[in-house]
């Protein structure tokens, strides 16, 4: 029934006289419709198919009014909107009066059509309500007949009032609301209508008034005035048109210049090290601030911390780079953000480098890393790892073929050449003592001294590793030859030395420094006769009180065996004096109180009982001491004719031991027995070192002048197993075992020490103890068939 | 940078032993900014060598200190079919050494 008068509004415009009013009409249903077009688009639709499409109109016209309106769009399809909510025509009709006569006059003028028009496009956005009002407005139309031309163009335009919209559409939702609940409509329920506040949601205050208003009649009045005003105008002298000029003022342009903004782009990258190198550094973050403020070092801001400026072509182009940072430098000194940058310090000397501590250990280390490559497969024979060939090698063919020829085809023992300890310093000197640290297996240490009364010089203790067989990593000059040397066990840096003049020294050789920790030459129970051997030993089983810990002892050609105690200086307690009882010169009879002393050479502790002591003397004569008692013997063994230069207990075997002489001969004793077991000859050479192997009970070895020997008690106890001749005028002195590995180390008197691995020696599973017991068995008990013993073994 | 500066007796005599070595072919000390300030090399080859290891250095350094930023590289070689470089860096300078062992 609304949309019927709808379209009595449609018809009402097309009939409308003016082209004029129409267009302004049609256009103002243009506005119209941009806005309310979602809400009402049937009107709009229709609106636009009422200016191009006659169609529509006639089909409305036809239409009676009270059927449901058909909404067709140009293309003829059906849009019919569903009203929004369904106006209850009774509850409306009171209201419809008041809405239209405010308008009757307004839409008569013209002019007043575009003022209204966009007051009432303004307003018009209220959709719902204005579709309601539509209907209610257009219901109440069909009994007014003369103004509804016009009325009715408004209708469309009417602004609502709002308030009583709201108020209606209150009253209609309760109503649905109570339709709906029919399941409950037995219930009696209070409902209270009431009206809420005005909720405004919009308040464009009306131009135009309600007929119905107090002041209708006044606006109408004043309207009619105006108009009146207007069309007197034209004509009326009271209305003068004139026209002004301006002065334009010539145009002026203004230019401003400003700097161009520079953007940096700034990125840093941030990794795990440099976020934890900055927490680390905030704490110093001013002080590096302040380092940096002062000396005219140069940061660089802008460049990630760990990004150094690589500047290949020279010092004068960093300089330059210094020079251009060094004045933001001096901006940044004041800046708070060094937290992340490291402070680029001013280039430090060529000179600092080299001095520095760091660049001395990094020099260090690469010079063995250049020296591990170079050895590497001789170390690794040494240590007796399978030697791989470097895959990138290319060895030149006789090299190959010399060295492995010997390695791979010979079966019998041999001594395998494996490289040499030598250097400049030590040319030349003799090689008098060899040991091997306690606590680190590749740390040697060799002493350098003449062992003759002539040729004295200065002597030379070189600590040698076996990461660098080209120079010693700790040299030590002494004042006169050296020729005794051990290291302590209990502080493996400890390194004594005993020296020709006597005096014994304790280096310590962690450090570089030249001068010993304790020396004994203020002692004044020091030796007067060279030092000839030096031992540490580790009292540790029952003894009483000070006698615990470890002790130098030492032997010399004074006569005297000492125990030296570092107190606060060295001191020493004689544990022995070598008295020498069957001296008889020249058939005087020696008043036996008057004894004197024959120069110790050698001694050796008992591996297992530490209180027993082997001494050999220059005489010849071996005694057998104890620790605790220090005047008499415990036993004497007299074989050799010339001094004993080195006595040494089996490590497996408790009763045995070997002695060398210079008579040429080594004697292997049992300890319970006077005479030698075994007598070692070949040649007549003088034996200056004899060894136990660390690993076989059966094998020694014996350094003669000019021959290396190295014999097995299971092959042969008549000759060496291997002999090793040295270059002729060279005299290997000094031989050393290797405690891990099978290798032998020889000194000798051009000071070089060479080592040698055994290769093909019968090697056994254990370490061959009842194999040398064997040994010495059936030699016993074949000297005993022969009679030449005097006790059973 | 190729004048042999006078620096500590012993340190000159260490870097002449290892020059001394069999089949080292140089040695060049690279201050922090990668600019060498001593080398047994020639001009380019040195240039070169002290360009890429600085970057070389950065890296391996970079790694391992991202892996765990309380360690820290101390020494690297990079084996070649035709050598071994052997760098070993610092805060204040790198020292690299080129070998050939099978020389």
């Amino acid at each position: 029934m609304s949309n019927t008068t709808v379209k009595q509004k449609r018809t009402a415009l097309k009939v409308a006289k003016s082209s004029k009013t129409l267009n302004v009409s049609s256009g103002v249903f243009r506005v119209n419709q941009s806005i309310t077009k979602t809400i009402n688009p049937s009107i709009s639709g229709k609106s636009f198919s009422s200016a191009s499409d006659s169609k529509v109109l006639d089909k409305s016209l036809a239409q009676t009014p009270k059927h449901t309106v058909q909404v067709f769009d140009e293309h003829g399809q059906d849009v019919t909107p569903h009203p929004l909510y369904n106006p209850d025509p009774g509850v409306l009709q009171p209201k419809q009066g008041k809405i239209f006569p405010a308008h009757d006059t307004s839409w008569t003028t013209v002019t007043d059509f575009p003022s209204v028009a966009f007051q009432t496009t303004n307003a018009s956005f209220t959709g719902p309500f204005t579709k309601s009002f539509f209907g209610s407005v257009s219901a109440s139309r069909t009994s007014q007949t003369t103004e509804s031309v016009t009325d009715e163009t408004k209708d469309l335009l009417v602004k609502p009032d709002l308030s009583s919209s709201l108020s209606d559409v209150q009253a209609r939702r309760e109503e649905v609301k109570e339709q709906v609940r029919e399941d409950i409509i037995d219930r009696v329920v209070d409902s209270y209508l009431t009206e809420t506040e005005t909720i405004w949601l919009l308040d464009i205050p009306a131009v135009s008034v309600s007929e119905d208003s107090e002041d209708a009649e006044a606006v109408k009045e004043r309207n009619k005035a105006y108009t009146e005003l207007c069309k007197n105008r034209l004509g009326n002298d009271k209305y003068v048109e004139r026209s002004m000029q301006t002065f334009n003022d010539a145009p002026k342009t203004k230019e401003v210049q400003s700097d161009s903004i520079t953007m940096v782009d700034k990125a840093v990258m941030s990794s795990t090290w440099d976020m934890y190198d900055s927490f680390c550094n905030k704490g110093d973050a001013s002080e590096n601030i302040v380092v940096s403020a002062e000396g005219k070092k140069a940061t660089v801001p802008d460049s990630s911390s760990m990004n150094h400026l690589l500047n290949p072509s020279g010092p004068d182009q960093s300089m330059s780079v210094f020079s251009t940072t060094s004045t933001v430098s001096g901006s940044s000194a004041h800046l708070e953000k060094m937290t992340c940058v490291l402070p680029v310090e001013e280039e430090p000397d060529l000179e600092l480098i080299l001095q520095s501590d760091k660049f001395k250990q990094d020099l260090a280390v690469m010079e063995r890393v250049v020296l591990a490559n170079i050895f590497q497969p001789k170390l690794a024979a040494y240590r007796q790892l399978p030697v791989i060939e470097d895959p990138d090698c290319v060895q030149t063919q006789i090299e190959e073929e010399s060295w492995t020829e010997q390695s791979k085809n010979s079966l019998s023992p041999f001594l395998e050449h494996l490289w040499v300890f030598k250097c400049e310093l030590t040319k030349g000197r003799n090689v008098s003592s060899m040991t091997w640290n306690k606590k680190n297996p590749d740390l040697l240490a060799v002493g350098y001294g003449q062992l003759d009364f002539k040729d004295q010089k200065p002597g030379l203790v070189c600590c040698w590793s076996l990461k660098n067989p080209t120079w010693p990593d700790r040299i030590f000059h002494c004042e006169s030859g050296v020729t005794a040397l051990d290291f302590s066990a209990c502080n493996a840096n400890q390194l004594a030395v005993g020296m020709y003049d006597g005096t014994i020294a304790i280096y310590n050789v962690q450090t570089t420094e030249q001068t010993p920790i304790i020396d004994s030459s203020d002692c004044a129970n020091m030796h007067a006769c060279p030092v000839w051997q030096l031992r540490w030993v580790d009292h540790d089983t029952g003894l009483a009180g000070e006698d615990k810990g470890e002790m130098l002892i030492s032997v010399s050609g004074d006569g005297r065996i000492s125990k030296w105690i570092h107190y606060k200086g060295l001191e020493c307690v004689d544990l022995m004096k070598l008295k020498s009882p069957n001296m008889i010169v020249n058939n005087q009879r020696w008043n036996p109180k008057i004894l004197s002393l024959a120069p110790g050479l050698c001694f050796d502790f008992h591996p297992n009982d530490s209180k027993v002591y082997l001494a050999g003397t220059e005489e010849g004569h071996i005694h057998k001491c104890s620790y605790s008692y220090n005047e008499q013997f415990l036993e004497t063994y007299k074989a050799h004719t010339g001094p004993v230069y080195k006595v040494t207990w089996s490590p497996f075997c408790p009763d045995i031991f070997l002695s060398c002489s210079s008579d040429w001969t080594i004697y292997l004793w049992r300890q319970d027995l006077s005479k030698p077991v075994l007598g070692f000859t070949s040649g007549q050479k003088v034996v200056f070192d004899i060894m136990w192997s660390p690993h076989c009970a059966t094998v020694f070895g014996a350094v003669r002048e000019g021959k290396v020997e190295i014999w097995d008690l299971r092959v042969s106890s008549l000759d060496p197993t291997i002999v090793s001749v040295t270059n002729p005028g060279v005299n290997p002195t000094a031989l050393l075992f290797t405690p891990e590995t099978d290798c032998v180390l020889v000194g000798d008197s051009e000071g070089q020490v060479t080592v040698y691995k055994l290769k093909n020696l019968p090697a056994g599973d254990s370490t061959q103890v009842e194999a040398l017991e064997d040994v010495i068995r059936t030699t016993l008990s074949s000297k005993h068939t022969l009679g030449k013993t005097d006790r059973d073994a | 940078m190729l004048d042999i500066e006078c620096a500590g007796a012993e340190v000159e005599e260490t870097i002449k032993r290892i020059q001394s070595q069999k089949g080292v072919q140089g040695i060049i000390i690279v201050n922090a900014e990668g600019i060498p300030i001593k080398s047994t090399l020639d001009n380019s080859s040195t240039v070169q060598y002290a360009g890429n290891v600085h970057q070389l250095l950065m890296k391996a350094r970079g790694m391992v200190r991202d892996i765990d930023p309380q360690n820290d590289l101390t020494f690297l070689r990079v084996r070649s079919k035709k050598n071994e470089i052997m760098i070993a860096p610092d805060k204040d300078y790198f020292l690299i050494v080129i070998q050939n062992p099978t020389e």
